[in-house]
């Protein structure tokens, strides 16, 4: 059954349907928010956001594009929505810093060759840097870096994402990475 | 750097930018730096979605079923005001034309107007004249 037959039967109250939806993308919509939100229980819940909102918004879908495309843009935007809202918070979690009220940050990825815990605290620290790059890149870098590494989509399919040009794709991403390295460089400089 | 790690290069630069890597801390630290982005973002890549998401969203989407939400009627739910006003308008139109049809009819509309236009009350009454 194709997408389109999935998306029919559910708009005609077969709502036991959209559940074929969620197992087929969920791990789609939860790479793409993780790409951007870096935290898993984050990336779970915009994850399910993102599908009530598919859910919402399914009559609207008009078929012209893939619904993966669709599914694409709806998750990129949530992602950019809820980044730019954190990033408003951001003052409150300085302050909760400053107070010893913040919570701890998750950071699970540790070497398993390490067992220094001067090294894993190191290594922390650098994974820290990368996210802090990752995040500080302009929102269209971000975007094509995002659809790129952790989706694995061709230049044409995020072009079409994000409604551009393969050229255009091909030069956002061309800048992130260049972004990324200069980025990445002044941190270790700072340091 | 990016092509040094795709191991693009051709084998004699690959050697030169090897050995440049090993004497040169500042080069090596930040391609390090580089190669850990890129496993960041294949770590972050291979984590899996909560075991129970589906289950989550599908009680969220019967929560939203039992408040009266579905989608193939969201449209005819948004277009609910503009049929409200349009049959409140059509009403009041209906009501207008229905007022004007019980209006009381005037002798004016049926006197034709060469007759209309003769001034009549000059002339004398004929049960004036028969009395005399």
């Amino acid at each position: 059954m194709t997408d389109n037959e999935v998306i029919k039967l559910i708009l005609q109250g077969d709502k036991e349907k959209f559940r074929m939806l969620v197992e087929q993308y969920q791990q789609m919509v939860f790479r793409t928010c993780m790409g951007f939100l870096h935290n898993k229980d984050d990336a779970d819940d915009l994850t399910q956001e993102v599908f009530i909102k598919v859910y919402q918004s399914l009559s609207r879908f008009k078929g012209e594009a893939a619904f993966s495309t669709w599914l694409y843009r709806i998750a990129v935007n949530a992602s950019l929505n809820k980044v730019r809202k954190s990033s408003k918070n951001l003052i409150l979690q300085r302050l909760d810093a400053f107070f010893g009220t913040e919570k701890t940050k998750e950071v699970p990825f540790l070497p398993s060759d390490t067992k220094n815990p001067e090294s894993i605290l190191i290594r922390q620290e650098h994974v820290e840097w990368v996210r802090r790059a990752l995040e500080s890149l302009p929102e269209n870098q971000r975007t094509a870096i995002v659809l790129s590494k952790y989706d694995d989509l061709a230049q044409k399919e995020i072009a079409e994402i994000m409604n551009t040009t393969e050229g255009a794709v091909e030069a956002l991403l061309q800048r992130a990475k260049k972004n990324l390295r200069e980025k990445l460089s002044s941190h270790r400089k700072n340091k | 750097m990016d092509a040094y790690r795709d191991g693009k290069l051709p084998r004699d630069i690959m050697t030169q930018v090897e050995s440049h890597l090993k004497a040169c801390e500042t080069c090596s630290g930040i391609y390090g730096l580089q190669v850990l982005a890129e496993k960041v973002m294949e770590q972050e890549k291979e984590l899996q979605p909560d075991y129970f998401l589906t289950t989550r969203v599908m009680t969220r989407i019967d929560s939203l079923k039992g408040s009266g939400y579905n989608p193939a009627t969201a449209f005819i739910r948004v277009l609910k005001p503009v049929l409200v006003t349009a049959s409140m308008v059509a009403a009041i139109i209906f009501g207008i034309m229905l007022g004007n049809l019980s209006r009381p009819f005037t002798e004016r509309e049926r006197i034709p107007v060469e007759l209309a236009l003769i001034d009549d009350s000059t002339i004398e009454s004929v049960n004036i004249l028969s009395n005399e």
